[in-house]
């Protein structure tokens, strides 16, 4: 679809642009600075700031540039003496009620109004009445809100409708009196935070940063999500060795996700510098007794003795959690050093059998965003991939794309979808039966209609365009196997299939990939007798009785707690490495501070541990290295480096092996597993309720006090004013007041 | 309270001395509904080139070409397409529609029927101001009336034509007169104005093809296909055809709803013989507001002696604007500058919020007005007013920021005493 070209005159030169592009779009690109506060890409025009007038020959008023599409021998003026003070009369406007308290401003520093004001220069002051005075509040734990500095671009209303589809905030009252509201004065929503990034002013606040620091001071790491597979970019504040935001600001990243971030991406840091971090090697010295601290030197030698003692009777597990270096050095210690084909990854939803049974190629988020038809069987991307739900609720919204959802659950995306296919509890093995083995029995089984499946069939063979069918990490191997080996036939002239894979964790995909060959969690338990683990395990009770367990770990977990040695680990923060995201992208983990304590990343405790039974992996304590080494034994990694990661907007892919399967094993075992089940059970029902996963407690999300009080129901308390962690304990009951102590 | 036709047969103001003239019966004994059984005889092209020859403008205010518009709405859209009734009437001064809407419904009803008939709509709305709760009780009857006579609903008089009318009630904005406010309203949303492009006749309510008109607008409609477009315009001038409704209040003698021809001369005469004078015969006529707050004010110079025609282009010419034809007389006793406050008042309050100039910019100005009235009044105030009018004018979202303008600028060009004197009182 190549757009006609025609010609625009900018200030007197002329471009040749996209018929029908946005003015301001263009002017942007060609280096013509026009402010704008309420005009953002992708979100709906609003034209209400009046920032971006322009001049347009023949038009008879100055015309605001985010309204424009280009015609065919337009002739703009961005810059004239007319248009300056028009847009200096409407700075002037927003800051006539606007408090210009920016020395006490979290925004100060990185405001886009502070910036259009400052950028002018020369700023007369004429309004000289008394200001409508609106009182700082707290909007939920995590958001704070001080209205007086609002400009009223509903960028926020926008990200919140269109984005995230909950509708959490509007604009309240009306005139000189409109202040951005919730329903019921209290944020209930999944607390994503994208409201105050999208904020040009210091209006909507990170309740976890506020009054901590000025922006200028903070110096800021592109790195990646440590939470979601999605591989959102983010930028890691950091001052004084601490972490003391995230954000994903367009100033200092440019990743996939834009601005967009979820709760846990933005909010969930505190765990990185937590108190309760594992500060010093720890070596328990007797079953059943006390973790005594020791030094590194101690504490390798005394885990290299112990391994060395158990031979190939070591058993190696790596966390999803870790980074592919990490991983990737765990699986050569069991394979170099204790020569044992004992390793696994503590995944709770291997997608192994979709990776290795792709017949079409993943698909990037943008493909997301401009699809036709989104199949989404299984999963609950609002939930666990919450980058991937705002591109598809964006396709459907903005883009008109079609999504079916097939699931056991009414998720929220429902209410986006054009059809739903609401299956049998656990009964996706009946419906891939029935869909792709058109297995009718199966059908019944899955609880749905043969019309259904007709449905979903109709509406791929009218796509054109993508068609992109997700799949969910809990689906059983053969489903998996079965959905990816037939995708690339539902390709047809006019239409792409691309595969989309939903898996749990920051680094599922890489750690897949970097463990060709592995086993099991539980088959490495039962075999091993002594076990090395990075990260912590879902079940730790798979590894009782053993007889020498060491772990690597941030914190003391169940699994340390069954551990002989407990060796502290650097957080995501604090080394360098790679996640891979669900597009198989290969993306930088960049080290923000040093590492905390005693902590050392985990691929430099595993190697240490090697080096000392003998063998050296020739990293030389360089991150670099091991990539160079997992590049040049990983297939799909093949030739890539890290200098080819850098560029956020250019992202490295790792390179699937794309091929047509022969999924007949796969239908047979599922149409089997359909007869299996009940014929008659009742449906879920419920609409599972919003944060159900994103706000549960964790290991790592509960160092930040908030989380609490989200997971705890998000009480609303008696005074907006005070921030809530006063007015409630974490465990969301009231607080007694101290003041009548 | 003066309801009257002036140089003209009563054609709006036909029923309103009629004793139940807002039932059907007496509606259709006194001819209505005729226009209804013509039109629906007619083509669709042909009712609209009628309306186009009438040269009926917009009664709401704007005066934009209504045959225009219906020939903006496209003839097959696979969306359905509507009828709307804009009876906001929120404009300061004016007071005509709810004559209307009270004593000759049927009219509305049946110009709302005609306009489907030739847009192919097949369902209307009538949106009231949130302070006409009281009338939608009576179209509300009406339109039960008119079911029940077969004359709306399913086969609309035997045509095969159906339409349905529905009413609704804003919740008291003035903003929600503007077309594309009352359409966020009537969807449920906040009353915003939107975008336009797309204008209503192709993306109006539910995104769909809509047309919206003026009570007074849809009341002309059956009197244009009844004596036809041409003979209706004569009634005028070429340009403003037809009769208009006046609301005229303020310091005269008999303030009320009048009709007059467009074209009527003059508005010295109107004032000074039709409406009985000025209310106090030795205060003097010092300023006149002739369409509803939104316009430019005319101090006394303007008026007397001048001539002035009752029309569009008439009162252009006398440096102000038609608007919704609400007259606000007031006589030397009335500080302009006091009048001026209030009525930016009234735009502060009624500003939506959307757009920054409006928002920002009519709170500005009501605080510096109020500190005028308060004593705080500086020399360099009435430019500081002017300035900020002027960084409102022609940059706001929709025309409320014009409006709240236009009054003020003209205010203290025209009455530059009344500010002085205030400036310098303390």
């Amino acid at each position: 679809m190549s757009a006609e070209l025609i010609k625009v005159t900018i200030n007197g030169t002329e471009y040749e642009v996209d018929k029908g592009r946005r003015l301001i779009d263009v002017c942007h690109e060609n280096g013509y600075g026009i402010p704008s506060f309420c005009y953002y890409g992708d979100l709906e025009v609003q034209a209400s700031c009046r920032m971006c007038l322009v001049r347009i020959d023949k038009m008879p008023k100055l015309q605001t540039s985010c309204t424009i599409s280009c015609t065919d021998g337009m002739v703009v003026t961005t810059t004239s003496e007319e248009i300056e003070k028009a847009q200096r009369s409407m700075g002037e406007f927003l800051l006539a009620n606007h408090p210009l308290d920016c020395p006490v401003c979290d925004r100060g520093g990185e405001c886009e109004l502070q910036e259009v004001i400052f950028d002018w220069g020369d700023v007369e002051e004429r309004f000289a009445e008394n200001k409508n005075a609106k009182a700082e509040k707290y909007l939920s734990p995590i958001v704070a809100n001080d209205p007086q500095r609002c400009i009223v671009c509903k960028r926020c209303t926008r990200v919140c409708h269109e984005w995230m589809g909950e509708d959490a905030i509007e604009a309240g009252n009306r005139g000189a009196n409109t202040v951005i509201g919730t329903y019921g004065g209290w944020l209930n929503c999944s607390q994503c935070g994208n409201c105050i990034e999208v904020c040009p002013t210091g209006t909507l606040l990170d309740g976890t940063y506020r009054h901590e620091t000025r922006p200028w001071e903070l110096d800021q790491t592109v790195s990646t999500d440590p939470y979601g597979s999605d591989g959102m970019q983010i930028s890691i504040g950091t001052r004084g060795g601490k972490v003391h935001r995230v954000v994903a600001r367009d100033r200092y990243v440019n990743g996939l996700n834009g601005e967009f971030l979820d709760v846990k991406a933005r909010f969930a840091h505190d765990f990185v510098c937590s108190a309760d971090r594992v500060k010093t090697p720890m070596i328990r010295y007797k079953k059943g007794g006390k973790l005594i601290p020791a030094t590194w030197d101690d504490a390798i030698a005394h885990v290299a003795a112990k391994f060395r003692e158990f031979g190939k009777n070591v058993g190696v597990v790596a966390s999803p959690r870790l980074s592919n270096e990490a991983v990737f050095t765990l699986k050569r210690f069991a394979q170099e050093v204790v020569k044992s084909d004992s390793y696994a990854v503590s995944d709770v939803a291997d997608q192994a059998p979709f990776f290795n049974n792709l017949s079409a190629p993943l698909c990037t988020h943008k493909e997301i965003r401009y699809a036709t038809t989104i199949l989404l069987v299984g999963g609950e991307p609002e939930e666990e991939q919450s980058f991937t739900a705002k591109q598809i609720r964006q396709a459907v919204r903005n883009g008109g794309a079609k999504l079916i959802v097939v699931n056991d659950t009414p998720i929220r995306l429902v209410s986006s979808a054009s059809q739903f296919v609401h299956i049998n509890p656990c009964s996706y093995d009946a419906f891939v039966a029935a869909f792709i083995g058109g297995d009718k029995s199966a059908a019944k089984k899955a609880g749905i209609d043969a019309k259904e499946i007709d449905a979903i069939r109709k509406t791929i063979d009218e796509t054109e365009g993508e068609f992109i069918l997700m799949v969910g990490g809990e689906l059983s191997a053969n489903a998996q196997a079965a959905l990816a080996g037939t995708a690339s036939k539902f390709g047809g002239e006019n239409r792409r299939a691309l595969l989309h894979p939903l898996p749990r964790y920051n680094n599922s995909v890489g750690a897949h990939d970097m463990t060709a060959g592995r086993k099991s969690v539980e088959e490495v338990a039962k075999d091993a007798r002594a076990l090395l683990i990075g990260g912590s395990l879902q079940n730790a009770s798979i590894i009782d009785g053993k007889d020498f367990v060491v772990v690597q770990e941030l914190f003391l977990t169940d699994t340390t707690l069954r551990a002989d040695v407990v060796l502290p680990a650097a957080s995501f923060a604090e080394a360098d490495g790679t996640f891979t995201n669900n597009s198989g992208y290969v993306q930088r983990v960049r080290q923000a501070l040093e590492p905390l304590n005693q902590a050392k990343a985990d691929w430099m405790i595993t190697s240490l541990i090697a080096r000392e039974m003998g063998v050296d992996f020739g990293y030389n304590f360089a991150a670099t290295a091991v990539f160079k080494a997992i590049a040049d034994s990983v297939a799909a990694y093949e030739g890539l480096r890290y200098p080819h990661l850098k560029d956020e907007s250019r992202p490295a892919s790792a390179k699937y092996e794309i091929a047509d399967r022969d999924v007949a094993d796969a239908l047979k075992a599922l149409s089997e597993s359909a007869a299996s089940l009940p014929d008659e059970t009742e449906k879920i029902s419920e609409t599972p309720k919003i944060g159900h996963k994103l706000h549960r407690l964790t290991t790592m999300t509960s160092k930040t006090p908030q989380f609490h009080l989200l997971a705890n129901g998000n009480p609303k308390p008696d005074s907006l004013f005070v921030s809530p962690l006063v007015q409630f304990n974490l465990d969301g009951t009231k607080r007694e007041s101290e003041a009548a102590a | 309270m003066e309801i009257k036709a002036i140089g003209c047969e009563p054609l709006q103001l036909k029923r309103m001395h009629v004793k139940d003239g807002h039932t059907l019966k007496v509606y259709q004994e006194t001819g209505g509904y005729k226009s209804l059984k013509k039109a629906v005889g007619m083509s669709q092209d042909d009712i609209i080139n009628e309306v186009k020859a009438s040269s009926l403008r917009g009664r709401g205010g704007a005066g934009f070409p209504t045959g225009m518009k219906w020939s903006f709405v496209p003839r097959q859209s696979p969306k359905p397409k509507y009828v709307v009734c804009n009876a906001d009437e929120s404009e300061p001064g004016s007071f005509k529609d709810r004559y209307l809407l009270e004593r000759d419904p049927h009219a509305v009803i049946e110009g709302m029927i005609i306009a489907g008939f030739a847009l192919g709509a097949s369902t209307g709305y009538i949106y009231f101001r949130g302070e006409y709760n009281y009338l939608i009780h009576i179209v509300d009857a009406a339109l039960e009336e008119a079911r029940a006579a077969g004359i709306l609903g399913d086969n609309i008089l035997g045509s095969g034509f159906s339409m349905n009318i529905h009413t609704h009630t804003g919740a008291g904005a003035y903003i929600c007169g503007e077309e594309t406010a009352l359409l966020s309203s009537l969807e449920g949303f906040r009353g915003h104005p939107r975008m336009k492009p797309p204008f209503p006749a192709v993306e109006g309510l539910y995104a769909s093809p809509t047309v919206v008109n003026n009570v007074e607008t849809f009341t002309s409609v059956p009197q244009i296909i009844e004596m036809g477009g041409t003979v209706w315009r004569d009634l005028g001038t070429e340009k403003s055809g037809g009769t208009k409704l006046w609301s005229i209040s303020g310091h005269v003698k008999r303030p009320g709803v009048y009709e007059l021809p467009m074209g009527y001369s003059d508005m010295e005469k109107f004032i000074m013989e039709d409406c009985g004078g000025m209310l106090r015969d030795d205060k003097k006529l010092k300023a006149v507001i002739p369409g509803g707050s939104s316009v430019y004010i005319m101090n006394a110079d303007q008026i007397l002696g001048k001539n002035v025609t009752l029309d569009y282009e008439g009162l252009v010419e006398a440096g102000s604007m038609l608007g919704t034809g609400g007259m606000m007389v007031m006589d030397e006793t009335v500080d302009i500058m006091e009048s001026t406050k209030n009525l930016t008042e009234f735009y502060r309050h009624e500003s939506c919020g959307w757009c920054t100039p409006c928002r920002e910019g009519t709170d500005w100005l009501v605080k510096v007005f109020n500190r005028i009235a308060d004593g705080g009044g500086r020399p360099e105030d009435a430019q500081l007013l002017l300035d900020i009018c002027d960084n409102i004018e022609g940059k706001s979202f929709c025309p409320l920021g014009d409006a709240a303008a236009w009054p003020i600028q003209s205010a203290i060009k025209r009455f530059p005493e009344d500010f002085k004197k205030w400036i310098n009182k303390f």
